[in-house]
């Protein structure tokens, strides 16, 4: 036990310290690197509650998925942080105000009166052989399974919306169709041999101009 | 069980140690003496010729929010995947429904175009 508590403020401290260099960096690719840092740590995090499987999902969908899309949106965004620091001075004790209104909100709702030993007390550590993967499907596939078939058609509105925004047809593009270029079979359709006259032989008076513009004239 | 994920810990450990300590040893040992000739950047010998900082296209966007819905499809995949011979034909429905709704989008994207890099 007092290895894994060891194990819990490391992790914890690496989260926060990550977290806080995501709000501070003044390079946003950094701040997405910093973020990515901060997932995997709560995924750490959550391993050590035993919750394996969400634990492995945050580094496969967030880290692995989310943050690519995140970079992209930073890459594509053309972000002017002289502007976005402008007037900090001037709305930093309004940003502070609601801060401080919402640290008591907080503070309130989930003070410590919520928290500890009596309220939650700790579960059994699960046996060496558990999977947390197959409990959460025995209840997904059972008891959940109107709420999944929910998010299948959440993630196709999600497919649908994506085209929709963002599609962009290119007509000016040049390129090389590969299912069309592996088609291509040798015969009388690919080339097209065509009769014509001999030509003319130029005099020799002209080798000394350049090839190129002999042709033109 | 969560003992079982030791060898996991000791590995990114023994990962970091070996990404990390190069450049450690590197910084330490190594001679540095920087003019502002060495630290000012170039590009193949030239000066550069504007910011590296170019916009990304939008069309990396659509790749990657499409590849996010699959790879969300996936992680529905696993549990199902370890339960299917507890819960029998019915999980397998489940999965057929949820999957089908899903080829509705895959299909739509494809029509569309998509996935054409064009």
């Amino acid at each position: 036990m007092g290895f894994e508590k060891f194990l819990f403020y490391v992790f914890a401290l690496i989260t926060l310290w990550a977290a806080g260099m995501v709000i501070t960096r003044k390079n946003p690719v950094h701040s997405v690197l910093f973020l990515v840092l901060a997932f995997v740590s709560s995924a750490a995090l959550w391993l050590l509650l035993e919750a394996e499987f969400l634990g492995i999902v945050l580094v496969l969908v967030y880290v692995g998925a989310v943050m690519v899309l995140f970079l992209f949106v930073i890459m594509m965004l053309d972000i002017d942080i002289a502007t976005l620091r402008a007037g900090f001075i001037r709305y930093l004790p309004i940003g502070i105000l609601i801060t401080a209104v919402m640290a008591v909100e907080i503070f309130l709702i989930v003070g410590p009166s919520n928290f500890g030993l009596e309220a939650f007390p700790a579960p059994e550590p699960a046996a060496a052989d558990a999977s947390n993967a197959a409990d959460l499907g025995r209840v997904l596939y059972t008891l959940y399974l109107y709420p999944v078939e929910i998010a299948a058609v959440i993630l196709l509105v999600a497919i649908v919306a994506a085209i929709r925004l963002t599609l962009r047809r290119r007509p000016e593009t040049k390129f090389v169709d590969p299912s069309r270029q592996v088609r291509v079979k040798k015969g009388p359709r690919r080339i097209r041999l065509v009769k014509m006259a001999a030509e003319v032989a130029v005099p020799a008076a002209v080798s000394s101009a350049q090839p190129g513009v002999e042709e033109n004239s | 069980m969560i003992d079982n994920y030791l060898p996991i810990l000791i590995f990114i450990l023994v990962g970091i140690l070996v990404g990390v300590g190069p450049l450690v040893i590197g910084y330490l040992l190594g001679p540095r003496r920087p003019d502002s000739e060495k630290d000012s950047p170039y590009e193949c010998g030239f000066e550069a010729f504007e910011t590296a900082r170019l916009k990304f296209d939008v069309r990396y966007y659509l790749v990657a929010i499409l590849f996010i819905v699959f790879d969300l499809e996936i992680a529905f995949l696993f549990p199902w995947a370890l339960v299917l011979q507890e819960l029998g034909i019915y999980a397998f429905w489940a999965m057929v429904v949820f999957l089908g709704i899903l080829v509705v989008g895959f299909i739509y994207e494809w029509k569309k175009g998509a996935l054409e890099w064009e």
